[in-house]
């Protein structure tokens, strides 16, 4: 018995079709299904049903009261079942026990409290529509009325399975038919089709209104010979029936207008027209069949439901965007007060670099950020002695954080080293300093010393730079690697001091911007690829030579990707302005 | 950049590789930061990067100075060449505890 196999937890009861049984099954009341299938038998005679009826009255006379109702529209009144049998046939007759037994099989108490008079005023309106829709096909009106009464018979079963679900009926059926199938699926691990197809075989349905119900959901759209079949109509009915159960009506509407559209040919008005004789329908059906239903909503105010809801999505969609290019124009202000700001920031950077020089001064440098601002800075200033304190150094990281960590250490150097002229002393205060303010890790990368004119030799202090370049008038190259961590980074590390000799030499000093920068032919300069370009360009003036450098980063479409910095030390003995 | 994590023993290792740039260091630091305040001590897997900026070296430095504060161990392991040299040229290399494999760490922990 599958009742067992409940699980609240996942809210998934069935483990597949399979587990269903057909003893589980509801039993149709006997006498209408001997009828339905003595009345689907070739062999059937009017003695036998005569027989049957007798084993009932009740429902003999049930039969006859259908029969004769408006709603099937016979011209005279019907006595007995066997003359109803020639009236309206042995095919009409079934359909009629078939719809009976289906009414009489599931009340109420059955389901666990399911509110049964919205079932059945579902079912009636696919079971007009599939009738509606079935008269303009040329197809069978009782085959498709009886299919669409029974095409979500299914899920009433189920439900009689499963009443621990009952409470779930109400949101499923405001679901349209694609979404509520999948919300089924989820709840109950089973779809109605599959259960209606088990019923079919446990009853004995004829074998083509079982294939309609076992796949009405499996077929969408037009049908392959542009003939609606059966499956197409209950597909449609199902949808017609959402106009008035979904929620979503303006959305359900456009989809049923469109598979009226493709399906029968029937433009919108006819298809509104179409639509509004479902409510009337219903209530005739509903009294054939002797179901209790409430007064049905009338497609008018179906209409007005869901033009209102497309205005207001509509409203919705128009203050959406206003809001959003509201949103746009005030991005666009702060971005400008913001770029102004920045623009501001980036001046004041400026103004921390040093002053230009005249051209005998020995020292020159260039700072070209690939932002706004920059995290790299260079200094110089003279000592009363006549020396020249210098630094270039390069902030991790980009951006406002590591812009401001540079006017920080900039300015200490220059206030500090008016006072300190040991540059050993000076980078271990600084070092100091940022390891206990910096933070998320930040550091400097500095290479800092002391350049005495009159001896043309330099005190030079690398902590975590690029080495130094001390290119020689011959083309020799020397190079300087970091003796020390950046600043920020170890509280008490020793900077070692190298003194070197620069008189007829170029000592650069410069950033990884240059060394990582892509050049025309679009690679990185690389180490190599500078001291080429310093071996190439020596004998232009320091501050033309400099520039030329910069340029050769900036010829290319690429943007940089890092900010570039060079310092420059050239004695001005040992420039060489002679040219070849 | 990828960025997996796994542990062994009292150790978390973080396994970078690809490019630990600017766009990509602030994972590997909220990664190196959460582990070393779940109190573990942590390895940093370079041997699969093939690129780091100095971002990527402030959130290695932010994890040492952080593991130093809270008496945690911190280290690099198999760190590659690109990266090595990264470390090489800004001296990091004798600042960082650095160790060929985690096997060799664990063992001299041990």
């Amino acid at each position: 018995m599958v009742k067992g196999i409940f699980r609240k937890n996942t809210g998934v009861v069935a483990e597949s079709i399979a587990s269903i049984k057909p003893a589980d099954l509801p039993a149709p009341p006997q006498a209408a299904l001997q009828i339905m299938r003595a009345c689907s038998r070739e062999d059937f005679s009017n003695k036998e049903l005569a027989e049957l009826a007798a084993t009932d009255p009740v429902l003999t006379a049930e039969l006859l009261r259908v029969v004769n109702s408006p709603f099937f529209g016979l011209s005279r009144e019907v006595q007995s079942i066997n003359y109803a049998v020639n009236i309206i046939g042995q095919r009409a007759l079934r359909n009629l026990a078939l719809c009976i037994a289906v009414r009489d099989t599931l009340r109420e108490q059955d389901l666990g409290g399911l509110d049964t008079t919205t079932y059945w005023e579902d079912s009636l309106r696919r079971a007009v529509s599939a009738r509606q829709l079935g008269k303009q096909a040329g197809l069978d009106v009782d085959d498709c009325f009886t299919a669409g009464l029974l095409q979500d018979f299914g899920l009433l079963v189920m439900f009689y399975l499963y009443p621990e679900l009952a409470a779930d009926w109400p949101a499923l059926r405001r679901l349209d038919p694609d979404n509520r199938f999948a919300r089924e699926e989820e709840l109950f691990g089973i779809t109605h089709d599959k259960v209606v197809t088990a019923l079919a075989k446990a009853w004995s349905l004829p074998a083509e209104l079982m294939e309609a119900l076992g796949t009405h959901h499996q077929c969408q759209g037009v049908p392959a010979n542009d003939q609606a079949d059966i499956c197409h109509i209950l597909h449609c009915a199902d949808w017609l029936c959402a106009i008035f159960s979904a929620d979503d009506k303006a959305r359900v509407l456009a989809h049923c207008h469109r598979v009226m559209q493709e399906g029968f040919g029937f433009e919108t008005a006819q298809a509104d027209a179409f639509f509004a004789e479902i409510p009337q329908q219903v209530e005739s059906a509903a009294v054939a069949l002797g179901l209790h239903i409430k007064l049905q909503t009338d497609f008018d105010q179906i209409l007005r439901d869901a033009n209102l809801r497309l205005a207001e999505e509509n409203r919705s969609y128009q203050e959406l965007t206003w809001q959003l290019e509201k949103a746009v124009r005030e991005r666009d202000k702060y971005a400008a007060a913001l770029n102004a700001e920045l623009e501001l920031a980036r001046e004041i950077q400026q103004s921390l670099l040093p002053r230009q020089q005249p051209a005998s001064f020995p020292l020159s440098g260039i700072n070209i950020s690939a932002k706004q601002l920059s995290g790299d800075f260079y200094d110089y200033f003279l000592l009363p002695d006549g020396r020249i304190y210098f630094n270039l150094a390069d902030v991790s990281g980009k951006g406002m954080n590591a812009a401001l960590l540079m006017a920080k250490t900039s300015s200490l150097f220059r206030c500090l080293g008016k006072k300190i002229h040991n540059p050993a002393e000076l980078l271990s205060l600084l070092n100091a300093e940022i390891c206990e303010t910096s933070i998320r890790g930040m550091f400097v990368t500095m290479t800092a010393g002391i350049y005495h004119p009159a001896t043309e030799t330099v005190e030079l202090i690398n902590a975590g730079n690029l080495p130094a370049v001390l290119l020689h008038a011959d083309g020799n190259v020397q190079t300087i690697k970091a003796q020390a961590p950046p600043l920020g980074i170890v509280p008490d590390c020793e900077f070692p001091l190298v003194k070197l000799g620069v008189k007829d030499c170029s000592l650069y000093l410069y950033t990884d911007g240059v060394t990582e920068g892509h050049v025309a032919s679009g690679e990185e300069l690389g180490i190599k690829g500078f001291l080429k370009m310093l071996w190439e360009l020596r004998q232009q003036p320091p501050a033309e030579r400099l520039q030329s450098i910069v340029s050769r980063f900036q010829t290319t479409s690429m943007p940089l990707r890092d900010d570039i910095t060079i310092l420059l030390i050239e004695s001005r003995h040992g420039r060489n302005t002679k040219v070849d | 950049m990828e960025l997996t994590v796994h542990n062994k023993g009292d150790y978390t290792i973080i396994a970078l590789s690809g490019e630990v740039d600017l766009n990509y260091s602030p994972q590997a630091r909220e990664q190196i930061l959460k582990s070393l305040g779940d109190k573990c001590n942590v390895l940093i897997d370079l041997s699969a990067v093939a690129y780091i900026d100095s971002s990527g070296v402030a959130s290695l430095v932010e994890g040492f100075q952080a593991a130093k504060s809270s008496q945690l161990e911190f280290g690099l392991v198999g760190v590659s060449n690109a990266a090595l040299r990264v470390l090489q040229l800004a001296r990091l290399d004798k600042v960082f505890p650095i160790h060929a494999t985690v096997e060799e760490c664990l063992g001299s922990d041990a």
